[in-house]
C-alpha cells in the first residue's frame, strides 16, 4: 500500500491551463509560461508519462452534482471546479471501492465555510465557501516555513474531500472506530495522501497541515469539549503520519523541530496503526486490481490550485 | 465558576443523594444483553464484598481460581523508598489480583505481564510485545493531587485515588489489548484506550460508573497543566479533553443517571448532544473488535461481581 507509484508528478494537461480565465494578469501569464515550459520539458523526457487509462470507469455508486450556487460570486468557483472535473475525477478515484449503497458527493453553497457528511442522505457536501476560503488563506508567496499557495489550495481541498469520505465510509461500511471519529477521518485522509508517491504526499499533506496551522486553538476549558481535536493536534497528527509513512520526504519537519522529536519517535508506530486499521476495515471493500491502477495515475495537474 | 468548583458541587450532590441510598438494581449497558438470569451465576455482591470496616482488609478472593491465567501481575520493588507505602497499599488491596480476575473473560493469545514499577517518569508507554506498566510516580501524583481535609459532605479523596488508578490501569491494558489482539484502531491510540477504558467502566451499573468515571474525571479536572504550541504535539490528549471524553461516555451510556453533568454545566450542551451517538459508535467498535475475544459466560460472572468499594484507609 505504501510506496505506491512514485513517479514524477505533473500530468501536463493543456486544456486546463485556460482555467486562469479573465482575471489573468502579467505575472500570471509569466507563471503560465514557466509552467508551460516546465511541462514541455517534462513531457519530452517522460514519453511514457502515465495518464488516466480511458477504461478506468467512474464508480457507478457515486453520484456527483455541481449544484448552482446561491451567490453570484460562487458562480466562478463552481465553473472552475466543473471545468477541472473535480467530482468526475473523484468518482474515478473511488472506482475500486465497493459501496453497499449510493454515495452522493456534491459541491454547493452552504452559507458557511465547511465541508460535511450528512448521514441521513448518505451525502458529502463540499461548500463553495470552503474552497473560496482556501483561496483566501493560501499565501501568495511561499511562507518562510515553505508552504506554497498551490499546496494549501490543493491539499486543503483534497483533505476536506478525503476527511468527509472517511466519515462516509465509517458510516456506510459500519467500521469500528475506537478513537475520536474526527481523528479517524483525518487519519484516513492522510493515509490516502501517502499512497501516491512522495511528491503528491508532500503537496497534499503540507497543504492540509497548513490549514490547521492557521486555525485558532482552544484556550478556555469548555473549548476543549469540542468533538474535533485542537487544530494544533491535527497539524501534528498529519505530519506524524506523513513522517511515519514517508520518513525521507518529511524528514525536514523533524530536522527543523516543527515535528518535535518526542512525537516523531512514535510516528512509525502510528503509521502502522493506521495501515492496520485500513487493511482490516476498508481494504476488504476494495477491488485491489483497480486500486493499483488508481495508484498509477497522476491525479494532480500543474494547473491545480491556480485560478 | 471553574470546573473544579462545579465538579465539587455536583459530586456533593451525588454523594448526598445516591450514596445514601445505593441502587439495588443496576442497569447494564453491555453490547450483548444477557438473555436472563442464569443458573450458577453468583449473586451480585458475592465476590468482592466491601470490608465495611475502617481497617482496610483485603477483599475476599473468591473460591477457586478463575483469574486470567495468561495475565501475570507484579508489584516491583521501587528503588526509591518513598514509593514503598504505595506498593504496600496496592498489595494489601490486591489491586492487581483483582485486575487478573476482572480480565478473566478476555481470551489472550499470549501472556501479558501487568506490573507496577518505578519508571522515573509518570508513564512508561507500552511497547508492542512488552509489559503493561503503571508507574509509582503516577500513583504518587494522584495521591498528591487528591485533596485532604474534605468537608464532611464533600467527596472522599479515595474516590479520586481509586478512579484515577482504575483509569490508568484500564487505559494501559487497553493499549496492550489493541496490540495483542491486533485490533484495528481508527483515531489516536491514546484516545481509543480512554474510550475502551470508559466503556468498561460503565458496564458495571450506575454505582461503579459514577465512582470510577467521576473519580477519574476529577483527577483530570484537577490538572493545572496549561497546553500551548508544541504541547499539542503530544500523543496524549490534553487533560481537559480527556475529562470531557470520560464524562461524555458516561452520559452517552446512561443519560438519566448522568443528566446532572449537564444541569451543573460540567458537560456543555453542544457536546452532550453528541454523546449518545459517540457511545453507539464505541459500542459498535467494542462489539466488532473486542467482544469476539471475550468469554461470554465469564463476562456475565465478572459483571455480576461487586467491584471497587471505597474502603480505602482514611
Amino acid at each position: 500500500m505504501s510506496g505506491a507509484a512514485n513517479m514524477t508528478m505533473t500530468r501536463c494537461d493543456w486544456f486546463n491551463l485556460d482555467i486562469l480565465g479573465a482575471r489573468m494578469r502579467i505575472s500570471r501569464i509569466a507563471a503560465v509560461l514557466i509552467v508551460a515550459a516546465a511541462c514541455l520539458m517534462l513531457q519530452s523526457s517522460l514519453t511514457l508519462a502515465q495518464s488516466r487509462p480511458p477504461e478506468l470507469a467512474a464508480n457507478s455508486r457515486v453520484i456527483i452534482d455541481y449544484i448552482d450556487p446561491r451567490l453570484q460570486r460562487s458562480q466562478a468557483t463552481m465553473e472552475r471546479l466543473k471545468k477541472r472535473q473535480v467530482l468526475e475525477d473523484l468518482s474515478m478515484f473511488l472506482s475500486p471501492l465497493k459501496l453497499p449503497r449510493v454515495l452522493r458527493v456534491r459541491t454547493k453553497s452552504c452559507g458557511q465555510v465547511n465541508a460535511f457528511y450528512v448521514p441521513a442522505e448518505w451525502a458529502i457536501n463540499l461548500c463553495y465557501e470552503f474552497y473560496e476560503n482556501l483561496e483566501a488563506i493560501a499565501p501568495n508567496k511561499p511562507t518562510p516555513q515553505g508552504y506554497t499557495r498551490d499546496e494549501v489550495i490543493i491539499g486543503g481541498f483534497i483533505d476536506a474531500i478525503f476527511h468527509e469520505l472517511g466519515h462516509a465510509l465509517f458510516d456506510m461500511l459500519n467500521i469500528p472506530v475506537f478513537g475520536r471519529e474526527e481523528d479517524g477521518a483525518d487519519q484516513l485522509s492522510a493515509f490516502l495522501m501517502l499512497q501516491f508517491g512522495k511528491d503528491v504526499a508532500r503537496t497534499t499533506i503540507k497543504g492540509a497541515a497548513f490549514t490547521y496551522l492557521s486555525a485558532k486553538n482552544p484556550r478556555t476549558r469548555t473549548e476543549f469539549a469540542a468533538e474535533h481535536g485542537a487544530p494544533a493536534q491535527r497539524f501534528f497528527n498529519y505530519l506524524c503520519l506523513a513522517y511515519g509513512g514517508e520518513p525521507e520526504a518529511f524528514k525536514e519537519f523533524v530536522d527543523q523541530n516543527i515535528l518535535p522529536k518526542s512525537r516523531a519517535e512514535s510516528c512509525t508506530r502510528e503509521f502502522h496503526q493506521v495501515r492496520r486499521a485500513f487493511a482490516k476495515t476498508i481494504l476488504p471493500h476494495i477491488d485491489q486490481d483497480l486500486m493499483k491502477r488508481v495508484q498509477s495515475i497522476q491525479w494532480l495537474r500543474p494547473s491545480d490550485g491556480k485560478q | 465558576m471553574n470546573g473544579i468548583t462545579r465538579l465539587a458541587l455536583a459530586l456533593a450532590l451525588i454523594a448526598a443523594t445516591l450514596w445514601a441510598a445505593p441502587l439495588q438494581a443496576q442497569p447494564t449497558f453491555g453490547p450483548s444483553k444477557p438473555g436472563g438470569p442464569e443458573a450458577g451465576k453468583p449473586a451480585p455482591g458475592k465476590v468482592f464484598r466491601p470490608s465495611g470496616s475502617e481497617t482496610a482488609a483485603a477483599p475476599a478472593l473468591p473460591d477457586g481460581d478463575w483469574g486470567n491465567f495468561l495475565v501475570d501481575v507484579a508489584y516491583n520493588e521501587p528503588k526509591d523508598p518513598q514509593f514503598l507505602p504505595i506498593r504496600e497499599r496496592l498489595m494489601r488491596r490486591q489491586a492487581l489480583e483483582q485486575l487478573r480476575l476482572f480480565l478473566s473473560p478476555l481470551k489472550l493469545p499470549r501472556k501479558l505481564l501487568v506490573q507496577i514499577d518505578q519508571c522515573n517518569a509518570e508513564r512508561r508507554p507500552y511497547q508492542p510485545g512488552g509489559a503493561v506498566t503503571i508507574c509509582y510516580e503516577y500513583i504518587a501524583k494522584v495521591d498528591q493531587t487528591a485533596p485532604r481535609n474534605q468537608p464532611p459532605d464533600g467527596l472522599p479523596r479515595e474516590m479520586m485515588m481509586v478512579g484515577a488508578f482504575v483509569q490508568a490501569v484500564l487505559h494501559e491494558v487497553a493499549i496492550a489489548v489493541f496490540d495483542v489482539l491486533e485490533i484495528p484502531v481508527w483515531g489516536r491510540e491514546s484516545d481509543a484506550a480512554d474510550k475502551l477504558a470508559g466503556f468498561i467502566m460503565v458496564q458495571f451499573g450506575r454505582d461503579v460508573a459514577l465512582k470510577v468515571i467521576v473519580g477519574a474525571s476529577w483527577f483530570f479536572d484537577a490538572s493545572d497543566r496549561a497546553w500551548s504550541e508544541t504541547d499539542f504535539a503530544s500523543e496524549q490528549s490534553p487533560e481537559a479533553q480527556r475529562f470531557y471524553n470520560y464524562l461524555c461516555i458516561a452520559f452517552g451510556a446512561d443519560p438519566a443517571s448522568f443528566k446532572f453533568l449537564i444541569d451543573q454545566k460540567m458537560l456543555p450542551e453542544r457536546r452532550a448532544q453528541r454523546c449518545t451517538n459517540e457511545f453507539y459508535a464505541l459500542r459498535l467498535a467494542f462489539a466488532k473488535t473486542v467482544l469476539p475475544h471475550v468469554d461470554q459466560q465469564l463476562l456475565k460472572r465478572v459483571q455480576a461481581a461487586t467491584w471497587l468499594m471505597l474502603d480505602e484507609p482514611k
